[in-house]
């Protein structure tokens, strides 16, 4: 098997007595977290070993989300697949999967049944590529849902790809850039300010097309977009690379560190002007270049905001619920502006947001990993935060509470657009200030006896 | 219908012990079908003079769900019912699984209904209850009686003992209980005494003590029981008289596992120590 595990592991968990049931589960499954990474590889369609159920789940979810067209393959495996193997299935995906969408590369992950079975997936494909050279590539990652939940699924495929592609050589002007999992329109704005820097990047996974793509007369199989494999090859000869991510330890760009001795640049994800100061002042030096003025003036501009909105969100207690890097990010802007965050929390057990909390200047605030929508409400009840920045399953909880939901990251299927919300940078940064001060303008505007229209 | 099986570490003589306890059951007449749970294949295969057997995952995997129960099911030595489940080849997919699947399947075709008339079920299983598909047949009442084979050696008690802490475990739920410890012997020192000894620790009984004799590889080079091969022999009248033993047993215990600790003191004692 194998087993690229560099990103967060959450080993064995105490079993909380207390707790004797996940209600409302605020993770999904690791495969879920490879099909996302997978969509940004161009030309790949996403392949998951085992039962059915397992991709259907996560197309559905995905599509929620995005609204965009999502294949995702199965192996489809039944009773006699489990007992014997699914090696047989996974040659009839291939092939099958050569025939209707001739694409560049598979994309496999596999099941908790694939990995309880203990399927040699790497042995299969060099047997199913040394016996039909016609098949396409097969790029595969173990993705056990027993151990770990998408934000590690997505890692560790990230870490797989770049070790099943890179390439070593000389070195190029160049660098990776490794964002997570963060939002097409947060793609796309780092794309925008590499351009500006004229640095060339490999910018990965990128399924900013892939994922927010036009609308199409004809319906196109695997949509246009996403890197190629001739691109990730040369990974391995970036000067260096520049990873996102409060809690990745040490993350996906240590594969390219060991392997081919790329520097690995660990950053938080650039939310709020302190990190996205750092994360640009990285960028700029792996350019050699200034920051150029643009990025200087929207700097400029949500500094000022920042003045201006004070007065509305200064000492407001504010819970924050996400993907664990996204959480701590969003906690670090908040303490940032002059909220106080009172709650963090990720249903991923990484073991490490505490402490990347702590690097952010966020001080006071509970934290609760491996934790359910249930456990996570409670504590929000408890807690009578002013403003929850959260998913839109932490909707129930906002209703219930009578508390405000901006909604970021994964999943927002409550509302259209969750592709175009941008969390990156100064203006990722002005989008969610300006968001959150007119939300908590909003709701007092709403609760207020007096229809004030001058706040 | 009793429904029956045998554990014991891989290697002590299961297969061989069950076969020729099984022919003894069908010499005095009885209706018995035995179902092998090792996915090699080789439970059945003294009594059907040769592993002559299609499996049942085989049949399952190459013809689908349609399968007739005469396709899986073959007469063997004396009217016995013999059935394989095969499995997956080593190193492949999940023989726990295939264990499950079989055993639903022969449930789902009718093999152990009323009409069948049968008076025993046997279930050869391989080696330990390693995990939940070995433990398969003693769940869900599949099996009432469990006899372990065991020897004087000192892994073969510590399997038996490890058996005896599933067979607990399932008797919490149902209907399983140990119906005794087969010696199947080494000649190692003091051995009647030693499994004796265990049988009474762990509240149970040593049903019977089977001597060592080259005579059972004989009989198995011919691809035969003993009973079938040489019925005059000492041997053949050792299985006919365990066969009549688990016939009329009535003590069906939940055991109670030995620690690591007390089984090597009893060892100490016994093996050596005499």
């Amino acid at each position: 098997m194998s087993q690229i595990s560099l990103t967060p592991d959450p080993g064995l968990r105490t079993p909380d007595r207390r707790r004797p049931a996940t209600t409302n589960t605020c993770r999904v499954c690791a495969p879920l977290g490879a099909v996302l990474a997978f969509r940004g590889l161009r030309g790949c369609v996403p392949l998951v070993h085992g039962s059915q159920g397992c991709a259907t789940y996560i197309r559905r979810y995905l599509i929620s989300h995005f609204r965009e067209p999502m294949d995702v393959a199965s192996t489809s495996f039944t009773e006699s697949s489990t007992v014997f193997g699914g090696k047989s299935n996974l040659a009839t995906a291939v092939a099958n999967l050569r025939d209707q969408y001739a694409p560049e590369v598979v994309g496999l992950c596999t099941t908790c049944l694939a990995e309880t079975i203990g399927e040699d997936t790497r042995g299969i494909i060099r047997d199913l590529a040394a016996a039909d050279a016609s098949l396409p590539r097969v790029i595969h990652v173990a993705t056990p849902s027993f151990k770990g939940c998408q934000h590690k699924g997505f890692h560790d495929t990230v870490a797989a790809i770049l070790a099943q592609v890179a390439q070593g050589g000389e070195r190029l002007r160049q660098v990776n850039v490794l964002a997570g999992p963060v939002s097409p329109a947060d793609l796309r704005h780092l794309r925008e300010v590499l351009n500006a820097l004229g640095l060339p990047a490999i910018l990965f996974p990128d399924y900013s097309d892939t994922l927010d793509g036009p609308s199409l007369a004809r319906y196109e199989p695997i949509p246009a977009g996403g890197v190629g494999l001739d691109e990730m090859a040369r990974a391995g000869r970036s000067a260096c690379t520049i990873q996102f991510g409060d809690t990745l330890e040490p993350g996906p760009g240590a594969v390219l560190e060991a392997a081919h001795g790329v520097p690995l640049v660990r950053l938080g994800l650039p939310i709020g002007v302190q990190a996205s100061d750092a994360a640009f002042a990285a960028l700029a030096e792996a350019a050699g270049v200034p920051l150029p003025e643009s990025l200087a003036a929207e700097r400029g501009r949500l500094v000022d905001a920042y003045v201006d909105g004070h007065k509305y969100v200064s000492q407001r207690r504010v819970a924050v619920v996400g993907d664990p890097d996204l959480a701590v990010a969003l906690a670090g802007f908040a303490a940032e502006i002059g909220m106080v965050p009172v709650l963090v929390a990720s249903g991923a057990a990484t073991g490490r947001m505490a402490q990347a909390l702590a690097l952010r200047g966020v001080a006071g605030a509970e934290v609760l990993e491996d934790a359910d929508h249930d456990g996570i409400g409670a504590r929000i009840a408890a807690l009578k935060p002013d403003l929850i920045l959260g998913p839109s399953k932490s909707y129930p909880t906002a209703r219930a509470q009578s508390i405000p939901l901006v909604r970021v990251g994964f999943p927002v299927h409550d509302r259209i657009g969750a592709g175009r919300i941008l969390h990156l940078g100064y203006r990722g940064t002005q989008r969610l200030f300006d968001e959150v001060v007119n939300t908590l303008l909003a709701n007092s505007q709403d609760t207020s006896e007096t229809g004030y229209a001058y706040l | 219908m009793r429904k029956i099986a045998i554990y014991g570490k891989g290697g002590i003589g299961k297969s061989t012990t069950t076969q020729n306890t099984v022919a003894g059951l069908a010499e005095m007449g009885k209706q018995v079908m035995v179902v092998g749970c090792d996915p090699k294949a080789d439970s059945t295969r003294l009594l059907l003079g040769g592993l002559a057997q299609k499996t049942v995952l085989d049949t399952l995997r190459d013809e689908g769900e349609d399968v007739e129960l005469d396709e899986v099911l073959k007469p063997g030595f004396c009217k016995t019912r013999c059935v394989e489940s095969g499995g997956p080849e080593p190193g492949v997919g999940c023989a726990g699984r295939g264990i499950i699947t079989s055993i639903n399947m022969l449930e789902q075709l009718g093999a152990y209904d009323a009409d069948k008339q049968l008076d025993y079920t046997f279930y050869d299983v391989l080696g330990d209850v390693v995990c939940g598909g070995f433990a398969m047949p003693i769940r869900d009442g599949k099996a009432e009686e469990i006899y372990i084979v065991v020897s004087g050696e000192m892994m073969a008690m510590y399997a038996a003992n490890n058996i005896c802490k599933g067979i607990v475990k399932f008797a919490e739920t149902g209907k399983v209980r140990l119906g005794g410890l087969i010696c199947n012997s080494r000649k190692c020192d003091n051995e009647r005494e030693l499994i004796e000894a265990l049988a009474a620790r762990l509240g149970t009984q040593m049903i019977h003590f089977v001597p060592r004799d080259n005579v059972v590889q004989h009989a198995e080079l011919n691809r035969k029981t003993v009973i079938e091969y040489a019925p005059t022999a000492k041997q053949a009248d050792e299985y006919r008289t365990l066969a009549k033993k688990i016939d009329q047993n009535q003590m069906f215990v939940v055991p109670k596992p030995l620690n690591m600790e007390e089984l090597e003191s009893l060892l100490v004692k016994y093996g050596l120590a005499a």
